[in-house]
């Protein structure tokens, strides 16, 4: 699992960490122990804190109930539970119980900061990806650097590892030059070219709007115009998903790694000169997971 | 169509049925009713307390909300099963 390699940063962070399912403490055991897991995996046996939560997954028992054979219970079962690989009744029963998969930052307080559940079973963000949108710093990890006469930044992936339905990020650490600003969104209807991403399309990921951070006004007063931009160190962030259909997954069958391509665009101003607008080429490139259909034991 | 916390899927259907009898909407109607679940609104929104909870991890020691929050806070994650 991902998180424990992320369970340095998050302990050093002072952000605890648990994960709960309705698994026994037999299976949480033998998981925990086949892959190094050291954080509490909480056994919620007959889903009462799920329930509790407010997240039980209602579309598994209506799979089970007198409509079970209605179309759209069955369609819905595919798009909230899984695909044909659990089309049974037995299985179904098996899934009963289980949540909408998601995950909940909390604060000291037990209060809700931000929150991660997502539409499509086959859809997951990574806990890299949630950390660095609630704002967590990661220590970058394949990392692309670069310096110009304008700024410096640092590109890198949440994950280097993705698989059919990762939820992942594209980050980029941009501190401008002294004196000098990149412009935020808004900054486009002024004609300046708006820091980001622009990354090529792919068939095999969905890139999602970009995520800015808050953005500072800055006032040019030759020619007395109040311009969105960045002037001090800032993280923005390109999530992508990569595609969950059944064609998708037959390309990757065939691939280890997945190659986005793009540039980080750019363009750079000071008090006194304006820079054309730059394109830094850059290229990820993502370690590709099978999916695992193996159960680690019976229940 | 949004639903509240406590789902209650059978009224739904009901309602979809009466009316389907009332109005005469398709089949597809009651479709949407039933398939459309809004997960974002489940659970415990920004700036709610999540509730407390007893559960023994995989070691068989019991935790609470409160000794997993660290000072900063916590991630709760919830997922299927670790068996499949």
């Amino acid at each position: 699992m991902e998180l424990q390699e992320r369970l340095q940063e998050l302990g050093g962070s002072g952000i605890g960490v648990a994960a709960i399912s309705y698994d026994s403490t037999e299976v949480l055991n033998d998981f925990a122990e086949k892959r190094g897991i050291t954080f509490p995996l909480l056994s919620d046996k007959d889903s009462a804190v799920i329930t509790e939560f407010g997240i039980l997954n209602t579309v598994v028992a209506e799979g089970l109930g007198p409509n079970r054979d209605n179309p759209e219970v069955v369609a819905s079962v595919h798009k909230y539970v899984a695909a044909s690989v659990f089309d049974s009744i037995p299985l179904r029963q098996m899934i009963n119980g289980t949540p909408f998969p998601g995950t909940f930052m909390l604060d000291a307080n037990g209060r809700v900061t931000s929150r991660y559940f997502e539409e499509f079973y086959r859809e997951r963000s990574t806990t890299s990806n949630i950390l660095l949108k609630a704002g967590i710093g990661l220590t970058p990890i394949a990392a692309i650097e670069g310096r110009t006469a304008q700024l410096k930044f640092t590109a890198y992936p949440s994950d280097t590892s993705v698989t059919n339905g990762t939820r992942f990020s594209l980050a980029v650490d941009v501190e401008p030059h002294p004196n000098m600003h990149v412009y935020a969104p808004g900054a486009e209807k002024m004609g300046y070219r708006v820091v980001g991403f622009n990354m090529n399309p792919s068939e095999l990921v969905r890139f999602e709007p970009a995520n800015f951070p808050e953005s500072e006004i800055y006032h040019f007063e030759p020619l007395d115009e109040y311009v969105p931009v960045y002037q001090e160190k800032f993280t923005l962030l390109q999530e992508a998903v990569v595609n969950a259909s059944a064609e998708a997954e037959e390309i990757m069958e065939e691939l280890d790694a997945l190659t986005l391509s793009g540039s980080f665009d750019y363009q750079a101003c000071d008090d006194a000169i304006c820079y054309p607008p730059a394109s830094v080429p850059i290229t990820f490139t993502l370690e590709l997971e099978h999916l695992d259909y193996q159960r680690t034991n019976q229940r | 169509m949004k639903r509240s916390k406590n789902q209650k899927p059978r009224t739904t259907i009901l309602v979809a049925t009466l009316s389907t009898l009332l109005l005469g909407f398709s089949m597809s109607a009651i479709a949407q009713s039933i398939s459309t679940i809004d997960v974002d609104s489940l659970g415990p929104q920004v700036g709610e307390y999540v509730p407390n909870f007893n559960l023994p991890d995989q070691n068989g020691q019991v935790k609470t909300l409160d000794s997993i929050l660290g000072p900063n806070g916590a991630m709760l994650l919830f997922h299927r099963s670790a068996d499949w």
